[in-house]
Formats: structure tokens, sequence, C-alpha cells
């Protein structure tokens, strides 16, 4: 690891303030979830529509 | 990921560089392999590893037409010929080629004989039968695929007993290159094994969309939730994080601290982390796939693509599965056809990587237009998709495409031809996985890691993929993969 990367440790940087969950964040993280769920469900439904021969 | 590509300069050149050159070099040994199939046998000198107790008959070469050359002589061969490619490989990715010639010497060297002590027949020997032509009484039926375990274990000696030697090899410590270049050649050994069986293969293929919608959808999101909610991780430190725990280790970070213009040092950490957990779950994980999931081989190899990180790793583990499983099933007297488990994590793993462009280019948008948009930051371009897609990729399915022509319009006489000639590409791909084993194990310096704060994201890691990661993987895989048995020999 550089000295940059040291002068820079991850240790300092957690220190600060927790930066909040934006409202765009959320967003991602809850359509994300669902759409996999869904997809996935789709995809067990056609897998057992469609069994491997 | 080399040692060198994980310097924040060598992060800002463009990553295409090592994808093309991995599929020059995979698609070049591909091409000479097929010429054999077509009656040159161009690489048939490459050398090849029989289980052994007599040392001197240990090593030959892979055809018998270059039986003349005896063992040694293929192994000097086989050196000199990776040699020559890799360094014309190094000059042009720009690294300082002596620097790399020398440190592949040491790197090949260690690395094969370390898969040479793996073929010893006391660690190698699995079934019974195999012991009685050894004259054994017992072994550590560890396959010969266990030299890579070996290979791993002297790279982490060597990464955290002597860090000033791994300092000196690092120009050649590259196991993101080797792993790429093997990807490729694999591409056409799947093909092949695929052949003989459309239906299954294609079922695998169909199956592979699942592990798409788990990694990038199911895991990314709930790995950042909890990095970001649970952890206080910035923004910057939880998106390459949890693509780096759901999606392909390296690559995925990189991408995504690329996408989001993180600092390179984030993705450079992230990265290093990424590696370390891939060696435990190397170490650990094919045999727990061994002794659990024994009777569901294709289950065992869907969820190794999935829960094991980086491209390399989870190759090896695949292939390290692949020799156990189908060892275990063989001494009950069910004989599987090799292959097909590495086949089956490979394409799992290949799935996965196909989307990191179009995960990096949705996060690039998400930050620009809504998270950045503050900072007046560029906004994403459509570019961005090609720029990030792993190109070995391409190298990937062009070998899988031809083989699988090829394959399609073999008579029965030819096929035992061309299954031969891809053979002989298969050993380069042994021989590159077994340098990506022992670069793995030299980027793996813990202390050094530890020292630079890596502890609390350590701890996101370990929960993500103990409390998580791996029984999801396990659930889904399960779902999808159930009941299907990889082809029978014969």
């Amino acid at each position: 690891m550089s000295n940059d990367l040291r002068q820079n440790n991850l240790k300092a940087e957690l220190a600060n303030p927790v930066e909040p969950l934006l409202p765009i964040e959320k967003k991602l993280i809850g359509w994300s979830l669902g759409l996999g769920l869904v997809l996935l469900a789709i995809l067990v439904i056609l897998s057992r529509l469609f069994p491997v021969a | 990921m080399t040692e060198a590509a994980l310097t924040p300069a060598a992060l800002a050149r463009p990553v295409v560089t090592e994808d093309w050159l991995a599929v020059v070099v995979g698609f070049a040994i591909f091409l000479l392999a097929i010429a054999s199939y077509f009656g040159a046998d161009l690489i048939g000198w490459v050398v090849t590893t029989a289980v052994w107790t007599d040392a001197s008959k240990a090593l030959a070469p892979a055809a018998k037409s270059y039986a003349s050359l005896g063992g040694a002589g293929a192994l000097l061969t086989t050196f000199v010929a990776l040699l020559a490619v890799l360094s014309a490989g190094a000059l042009v990715l720009g690294a300082d080629v002596k620097k790399f010639a020398a440190g592949f010497a040491v790197a090949f060297a260690l690395s094969y004989a370390s898969w040479i002590i793996g073929s010893y027949a006391s660690l190698a020997v699995v079934t019974p039968a195999d012991q009685a032509k050894f004259g054994l009484s017992w072994s550590l039926k560890l396959t010969n695929e266990g030299g890579f375990l070996i290979a791993l274990i002297v790279g982490l000696v060597i990464a955290n007993a002597f860090p000033r030697f791994a300092e000196w090899l690092k120009e050649a410590i590259r196991p993101e290159l080797y792993i790429k270049i093997a990807i490729v050649i694999l591409g056409g050994f799947i093909a092949v094994t695929a052949a003989g069986k459309l239906n299954l293969a294609s079922s695998v293929l169909l199956r592979g969309l699942a592990a798409i919608v788990e990694a990038y959808l199911i895991y990314w999101s709930v790995v950042y939730f909890l990095a970001r909610k649970y952890f206080g991780f910035s923004r910057e430190w939880a998106a390459p994080l949890a693509s780096g725990i759901s999606i392909c280790g390296v690559a995925a970070a990189i991408s995504t601290g690329g996408a989001i213009r993180a600092r390179p040092q984030v993705a450079v950490l992230v990265s290093s982390l990424v590696v370390v957990f891939a060696v435990v779950e190397v170490l650990i994980l094919p045999f727990v796939a061994q002794y659990f999931l024994s009777g569901e081989p294709l289950v065992a190899a869907a969820w190794l693509g999935l829960a094991v990180k980086t491209d390399g790793a989870a190759l090896a583990a695949g292939g390290i599965a692949d020799a156990l499983i189908v060892a275990k099933a063989g001494a009950e007297g069910v004989h599987y056809q090799p292959g097909w488990i590495l086949a089956t994590t490979a394409t799992v793993k290949v799935f996965i990587d196909i989307f990191i462009g179009i995960w990096a280019f949705i996060l690039a948008y998400i930050w620009t237009n809504y998270i950045d948009a503050a900072k007046g930051g560029e906004k994403a371009k459509i570019g961005e998709i090609w720029q990030r897609f792993p190109k070995f990729i391409l190298g990937f399915l062009a070998t899988f495409a031809i083989a699988l022509a090829l394959a399609l319009h073999a008579d029965a006489q030819s096929l035992p031809k061309l299954s031969a000639a891809i053979g002989e590409a298969n050993v380069f791909r042994v021989i590159f996985f077994i340098l990506t084993f022992f670069s793995i194990g030299v980027l793996s310096n813990f202390r050094k890691l530890w020292e630079d704060g890596l502890g609390k994201l350590a701890a996101v890691y370990f929960v993500s993929l103990f409390g998580f990661v791996i029984w999801v993987g396990l659930v889904i895989s399960w779902l999808f993969f159930a009941g299907v048995k990889p082809p029978l020999v014969g």
C-alpha cells in the first residue's frame, strides 16, 4: 500500500459522522430486492414448467 | 488482479488492456490446440503431471507424438513458451519486462513444483483401486487438484513470512490475467463437454439467469443496506464493498468504484479484502460441498459459483469440487463424467460477469443524476457499458462457439480427436489455474491489510458472506439444480 493510502486510512474515515440513507438509496435497495424476488419466483416457475430433460 | 493493478496509478489505466491480452493469449492457445484436430499437433509438447510414486514418471508431454522430449523436456519447453508469450504480454501491458520475466520464472517454478507435489500418490489417490495400484494402504484423497491448494499455501507463506520476496515477485503476480486466459480456454472445453448432452447444457445455461438476479438484485441490495445502515460506511465505501461481496469480487469492486467516482484506494482495499476471503473460501467450501452435497453435484457447482468471489477462486473451487465429488461418487460406484461441476460453476460465474458493465452503468446513472447531482459531476454515458464490459468474456464466447460448432459437425470417429485437441488446450488451462492460486496467495498479506484498517470492512464481509450469501446461494442453487445430475461415463 502507498503512503497516501496509509495517511487516508480507513480507521480515520470511519470516525466521521454517518451519512444518512437518501431517498434514492432507499428506492435502489427496495426496487432491487423487490424486482429480484419477483424475477426469482418467475424463474423458479419456469424451471418447473420446463424441467431438465 | 495484480499488486500492480491495485495501485491507484494503475487503476487509472484502461482495464481493457489486460482483458484483451487474455483474449489474445487464450484464443491463440485454443487455435493451436484445434490445429491438432486438423492433423497438425502444434502444442502436444505441453507438460502434464500424472499421479506418481516414482518422481521420474511424474511428468510427460501431453501428446505421444512428442514423447521423445521426455518429462523434463516438456516442462522446460512449456516454461520457455509461456515465459516468451507472457513477457511479450507484459511489454504490451507496460510492465517492467525484466522484472516480470524474473518473477515469472520463480512463480512458475514454485507453482508447478506445488502441482507435482500435489500429484504425489499418498496425497492424491482417491479410490481403493488406485490405492492398490500404487501399493498404498491410505492416502489423503485430495485428488491431484490438491496441488492447487499447495500452490495457494506456498503463496500465502511467501506473502506473510517473506514480504520482501513477495514484493520482488509482484510484477509477475497477476491472478486476474492468468484466470482470464484460463477462462477463455475453458470456453472450448465446456463446449465439447456440453455437446454430448445438449439438453442438460442448455438447462444449465437457462438456470444461470437466476444467478444474475441473485447476485445483482438480492445480494447487492442487502449488503449495501447492511454496510450503510448498521456499519456506518459512507456511500463511497458501501457501493464497491457491496459489489465486491455480491457480484464477482475484484472486477466488480473496481468497476463500481469507477462508476461512482470513488477514490482509487477504495477499490484497492475492497479488492484486497475480496482476495483474502476468496482464499478462505477456496480452502474450505469445496470440502464442505463434497461432504454435504456429493449427492447433488450441480447444486454444489452452482453454489460455489455464487458463494466464492473472484473468478479465479470460484473456478478453482469448482475444479477442486469436481475432482472431489466425482472421486467420492466413483468410490461409491457412481461414475459421473468429469468436468460438469467445473463447467456449471464457470457458467454461473460467466453469467454474473456479463452484467458487470450494465450494473456499473446503472450505478453511474443513479450516482451522477441523483447522488452527486449537487456536486455538478458529469453524467454517465451509454458507452460506459462497453467500457466496463469484461472483454475476456468475448474470448470465452468465441472459443465456446467454435468448439461447439466443430463438435456438432464431428462424426463419431472424429469427436474423440476433437476432445483430445481441446484436452491439450485444457492442460494450459490447468497451468494458468495453478499460477492463479499461487498469485492469490502471494497477494494475501493479512497483517498489512489489518494495519490499513480493514477490520470493519472485514466484519461486513464476514457477516454478509457467512450470514446470508452462502445460505441464500445454497437455497437458490437447490431450487434450480436439485435432481439435475451430470451424465454418467459411457
